[in-house]
């Protein structure tokens, strides 16, 4: 027993590990990026500490005189730095010419201590120059450490006294990297913008999973209950097309039918309309295509479900209900639906969890326009984590979407196996008992 | 006699000797360029990289060494994805060597450390850096410090189409003179619809064509919020004057009240959009200088400066005509070869080079990035290029390297969107933005 156990945990350990890799892995990151204000400037990998202008600007109002010193010039020649330079291995005449011409004097910038480098007699290659000139660095200025303790040495041989709190605070301020917080969710909170999202998201996933995954996959799957099985085959096939289509493609052609040249312009051209985008002339509109777009490829699935539901209900309780005279509505009614509570449940539930993390349709289609009118959560989050024109991705904010996402999706399963008593659902069939 | 074999051998052995130590000098360096934005007529981008590789190997042959250099070009026709794609790649230490990007991303790619100065590697004093315009170099710096080499240098002009513009009423004279007109202020964003009107309701445009802006988010709505007074960047420190965004604002929700333009404009496909300003379509409309290529190239008006006057963007109220230039820039990523990176930036010395630059901005209708480069045949003698240079350049702002501004861009973006929409009144959007950028960006932004 216990050896087949064992067998049994190695049998699987090649699956455990792929789904702790794939499927635990990034939610955990999702979750621990989303406690963190992690953009493109702030890098993933961690930051260094880095004494720029704008962080001398900060340190500014806290202790305006160390940031006085070290906004101080950089470059001072001083013995300190001929004797790196003659270290260097060059011409010794130029630490020669260095300290006979120019000991003591002081540059404010990198440009200016090279110029005078590049007047020496013996003019050294770039490479050189630059070599040189970043001996007679005397200030942090744009110097980037990669630990504090490096930050904090540097400091100290440029003979900076500061206490352990000072040094803190201009660790903090020049820090580049990430930081914890909780402040993306607060932002997601109090923004209206995302108040409007979460609208759209609900919107677009009850009206896409009431009118077709459910409603209207139930439709196709009675229709085609009672047709004549070749037709019913055809007409189930047909139905599959959107979800067989690549989606690149398929939602092309439903741009190709809304386009200013489209069949739709073409169509209403007849009839004395003006060629317009009907995709994105109005919010109104682009929801219409948004639904219908996601609506075909859903009902198929519920349709399917559905189908092989209806198969499996005993043929003998048609039969009976006709010969009490029932009607197909009152067949529907009370044999087809009370039976089909498990496909709808699942149907609902595993689409309102497809729905609400789907946006490639939207992205192809709309990208949420016009204006935001069509930017559902998941489309928000990618836009906001990984897409963006102005170039600065907001990691942490888009996990914390995503997030939330998450969340929302638990919520909803827990919710629907309450609604459909999934207790009583799988509970032992007391045949058997 | 017998010394001879002795002598042919240490020959041999000589010859031989020599012979390694050229192999030990020969080196194959791999560089990889990447760009964003780049179309079919933006392609020296990454060509000027390689052509400078040619050059560089030259210059190796004659000090005896023997280079090879590899140039890996990958093109991005847009910016999106390329932008996703380098950072992601950055982040995963698999950066390419040089990229060209816009210099907006200075700010947060240098706080990131995915970019080194480039400052550090070559000599800013020698040629052709010495001779590229000061401004552009400026352009190309954050904290001081010179990260990149600009790449090309734009502008932004607001473009009319002549035969509407006559069919309400201007003379030849009065459109020869438009341009100056507006630098000096006399022809204004009021105009602008006004003019946008009087096509539609003469029917020379259909409703909403009149003024046929950008169709999705860009540099160039800056340029609004600078015609209506406002300022980027002051000292370092992002600024957000409330009363020129609200101009600003205001100014594209009159137009779709006046319905000049559509309610509906952002997020139209772009490719009917180039069709339909190349045909006369829309009657006022802004771009890039670049636009001339495309429109001339691909879209086939090549009659351009018969049917089309450029100007500055006017002035609105509180503000002074103005354009936006938006340099790219060739930027150095961390994480290399320390051989490979003084390679990297030889290279993009050697390319911007006038006559290597000039290929770019003439094939790209860009403008140049030095005065030398205007005094090329090349590009002297391209009309276009000239009288965009002149008319243009001296006014052009650019949007400040600053880390958060983007975060600042996006804010602003989704403001002008919901009031250009409807979705929010102007006030009500420029209070949502007020509201977000000080939860967001705190004393980071001045807001007045």
């Amino acid at each position: 027993m216990k050896t087949s156990r064992m067998l049994g945990l190695v049998m699987i350990a090649p699956a455990a590990i792929m789904i702790l890799l794939f499927f635990l892995m990034p939610v955990v990151l999702t979750g621990v990026f989303s406690m963190t204000n992690m953009t493109t400037a702030t890098g993933i990998s961690g930051g260094a500490y880095q004494i720029a202008p704008h962080s001398l600007n900060d340190l500014k109002s806290a202790m305006p005189e160390i940031a006085e010193q070290m906004s101080q010039p950089r470059y001072t020649i001083d013995e300190v730095g001929l004797k790196a330079v003659e270290g260097l291995g060059l011409d010794p005449g130029i630490a020669t010419e260095l300290r006979a011409k120019h000991m003591g004097e002081v540059f404010p910038s990198r440009r200016e201590v090279e110029r005078m480098i590049k007047g020496l007699d013996q003019r050294p290659s770039t490479p050189d120059v630059k070599k040189i000139s970043e001996q007679f660095n005397r200030s942090v200025v744009n110097s980037r450490f990669s630990s504090k303790e490096e930050l904090f040495s540097v400091l100290d041989t440029l003979g900076f006294t500061l206490t352990d709190g000072q040094k803190n605070s201009v660790a903090d301020v020049t820090y580049t990297g990430w930081n914890w917080t909780t402040e993306n969710f607060s932002r997601i909170v109090s923004s209206p913008d995302m108040a409007r999202v979460l609208f759209n998201t609900l919107l677009y996933v009850a009206l896409v999973l009431v009118l077709f995954n459910t409603t209207y996959a139930m439709l196709l799957a009675i229709w085609t209950h009672y047709m004549p099985s070749a037709p019913a085959t055809i007409f189930r096939s047909i139905w599959l097309l959107p979800r067989i289509t690549p989606v690149v493609i398929y939602v092309l052609m439903w741009k190709w039918l809304a386009w200013d040249t489209g069949f739709i312009s073409v169509l209403m051209g007849k009839f004395g309309y003006e060629p317009k985008n009907y995709m994105l002339d109005n919010a109104y509109n682009a929801w219409v295509f948004v639904v219908l777009i996601n609506g075909f490829i859903g009902a198929s699935m519920g349709m399917l479900v559905f189908s092989s539901a209806l198969k499996a209900i005993p043929k003998s309780q048609f039969f009976a209900s006709e010969v009490d005279g029932a009607s197909r509505w009152q067949q529907i009614r009370y044999i087809i639906l009370p039976q089909m509570r498990w496909p709808i449940l699942f149907v609902t539930c595993y689409q309102t969890l497809s729905l609400l993390a789907s946006f490639n349709e939207i992205l192809l289609s709309t990208r949420g326009g016009p204006g935001k009118a069509t930017e559902v959560w998941s489309l928000a989050a990618y836009h906001t984590a990984l897409n963006n024109y102005a170039g600065n991705l907001e990691y942490g904010l888009g996990a914390a979407m995503a997030l939330v996402l998450v969340v929302i999706g638990i919520v909803l399963s827990l919710g629907y196996l309450r609604i459909f008593n999934y207790g009583t659902l799988v509970s032992r069939p007391l045949i058997e008992d | 006699m017998n010394i001879l074999p002795t002598l042919k051998c240490m020959t041999v052995a000589a010859a031989m000797l020599a012979s390694t130590s050229v192999l030990a000098y020969a080196k194959d360096i791999t560089i990889s360029v990447w760009s964003g934005g780049t179309g079919p007529n933006d392609t020296y981008r990454l060509d000027a990289i390689e052509i400078a590789a040619q050059q560089l190997e030259r210059e190796a042959a004659i000090r005896g060494e023997d280079l090879k250099i590899k140039v890996e070009k990958t093109p991005y026709s847009d910016w999106e994805s390329f932008k996703q794609a380098l950072t992601l790649a950055a982040e995963a230490k698999k950066a390419p060597n040089i990229v060209a990007t816009g210099h907006e991303d200075i700010g947060p790619w240098s706080q990131a450390g995915l970019i080194v100065p480039i400052e550090d590697y070559v000599d800013l004093d020698s040629w052709p850096l010495n001779d590229i315009y000061e401004n552009l170099m400026e352009i190309a710096s954050f904290n001081g410090v010179v990260y990149g080499i600009p790449q090309d240098a734009e502008s932004r002009p607001m473009f009319f189409w002549k035969p509407h513009m006559k069919a309400i009423g201007y003379s030849d004279a009065d459109l020869d003179a438009l341009p100056q007109k507006i630098q000096d202020g006399g022809y204004t964003m009021a105009n602008v619809l006004e003019d946008a009107k009087k096509m539609q309701d003469k029917g020379l445009v259909q409703p909403g064509y009149g003024f046929y802006p950008r169709t999705s988010n860009g540099p160039d709505y800056w340029q609004f919020y600078t015609s209506f007074g406002g300022t980027m960047e002051e000292d370092g420190k992002l600024v957000f004057d409330k009363a020129a965004m609200t101009r600003a604002y205001q100014f594209f929700a009159d137009a779709v009240k006046d319905g000049v333009t559509k309610k509906n404009h952002i997020g139209m496909p772009g490719d009917q959009w180039w069709k339909e300003v190349a045909t006369g379509k829309a009657g006022i409309w802004h771009g890039g200088t670049w636009h001339y290529a495309r429109l001339v190239k691909q879209e086939g008006l090549t009659n351009f400066f018969d049917n089309v006057v450029f100007s500055l963007m006017p002035a609105g109220e509180g503000g002074k005509a103005n354009t936006l230039t938006h340099p790219l820039v060739y930027l150095l990523t961390s994480g290399h070869e320390k051989e490979d990176t003084e390679i990297a930036a030889q290279l993009i010395k050697i390319a911007s080079e006038p006559r290597i630059n000039v290929l770019h901005a003439v094939k790209s209708a860009h403008l140049g990035i030095s005065k030398a480069e205007s005094e090329i045949d090349l590009y002297s003698s391209d009309r276009w290029a000239r009288e965009a240079t002149e008319r243009l350049l001296p006014f052009a702002n650019a949007m400040p390297n600053n880390a958060d501004f983007g975060t600042y861009w996006n804010i602003m973006w989704k403001g002008l969107e919901a009031s250009w929409t409807g979705a929010k009144t102007v006030e009500a959007s420029i209070g949502d933005v007020e509201a977000e950028l000080k939860s967001t960006l705190g004393d980071k932004i001045i807001i007045r």
